[in-house]
């Protein structure tokens, strides 16, 4: 996870428009992999900014933006699950218009794309924070909120149901 | 070879670089050794990489017009408190009745706790006392003096 921060010295505004500028697909990324939809995804990301905004002094420098920016998403992603009782809107799917090295890759990723969405939110969370965001176990653990160990065993878990829903969905997609 | 083999969670941790330098030059050693734990290794591997190919297709481009929304609403009014919120809520039509409702209360409650009466209370040997009055005078009479009819304890 990338460590640099916006710049100090900045004011208030400086720094929300550079947050955006450097970090802003990468918040808005990581929040439609948590919701699955571009609507949901786009008001988690407005959301975060407003609170880096509004919170931008309490920001320490030295450490990682992504992990208080994806922590802020996370929190505010669990916040609407509790809310919603556990269901985001799905998605409608796109027709795919695209180059076909793209439509293979997204034909391959597509089983990945279903066994994922059967993982529990705290799973798909902790998956895609280890293997897509590249964190480390403690920066998971800071992003969500809970102990190194608890990653691990959350991670363990849901790397095997992956392996299960990945191979059902390959050999019934042959 | 060390015969032990690492379960799969071993393997998993050592894929993501959470093992010690000791565990992960030990599982290093192994791998090189066990072409089963390898196939493991090679298993979990691929399933990275699948979720960053999955990752990499589904990558989105920021929405058109939301930078320009988040400034806006940044930008905007801050929260404003409970008090005002609460004062722009209140319009001259319901503080109206709700001022009534509260001087009803407070009469009202005032009167019970220091036992006024709620209502005009008539003692009834007023009744009694006038209906005697009336009964021993002659009222059809032209004659007789009218019968004062008081309300006071002291009417004879």
């Amino acid at each position: 996870m990338s460590k640099e921060a916006p710049a100090l010295g900045m004011d208030q505004q400086a720094f929300l428009e550079h947050a955006i500028e450097q970090y802003g697909k990468a918040t808005y990324n990581y929040a439609y992999r948590l919701t699955g939809n571009a609507a949901d995804a786009s008001d988690l990301t407005q959301e975060a900014y407003i609170r880096v905004y509004r919170a931008w002094e309490s920001f320490k420098p030295g450490t990682s933006f992504l992990s208080w920016i994806y922590r802020i998403v996370t929190n505010l992603h669990r916040d609407e699950l509790r809310r919603r009782k556990g269901r985001y809107q799905e998605e409608i799917p796109e027709i795919p218009v695209q180059p076909i090295e793209d439509y293979v890759e997204a034909q391959l990723s597509e089983p990945v794309s279903k066994a994922l969405a059967e993982l529990t939110p705290e799973q798909r969370q902790i998956v895609l924070l280890a293997d897509i965001e590249e964190c480390s176990y403690l920066e998971i653990a800071r992003v969500v909120g809970c102990s190194v160990g608890t990653v691990r065993s959350r991670l363990h878990r849901a790397r095997g149901q992956l392996r299960k829903l990945v191979s059902r969905y390959m050999k019934s997609s042959s | 070879m060390n015969e032990t083999h690492p379960n799969i969670d071993r393997i998993v941790d050592y894929l993501h670089g959470e093992l010690t330098a000791a565990e992960d030059a030990a599982m290093h050693a192994h791998l090189a050794g066990c072409s089963s734990c390898e196939e493991l290794r090679a298993e979990e591997v691929a399933i990275t990489e699948t979720l960053r190919a999955h990752a990499r297709a589904g990558e989105r481009e920021l929405p058109v017009g939301l930078t320009a929304r988040i400034r806006a609403a940044a930008e905007g009014p801050p929260q404003a408190s409970l008090w005002e919120r609460l004062r722009a809520g209140l319009s001259p039509a319901l503080i109206l009745p709700a001022a009534a409702a509260i001087a009803i209360v407070l009469y009202f409650g005032f009167a019970t706790r220091h036992g006024a009466p709620l209502a005009t209370a008539i003692d009834p040997s007023f009744y009694v006392r006038n209906h005697a009055a009336m009964a021993a005078s002659t009222p059809f009479s032209q004659d007789g003096a009218p019968v004062e009819l008081t309300s006071s304890d002291e009417t004879p």
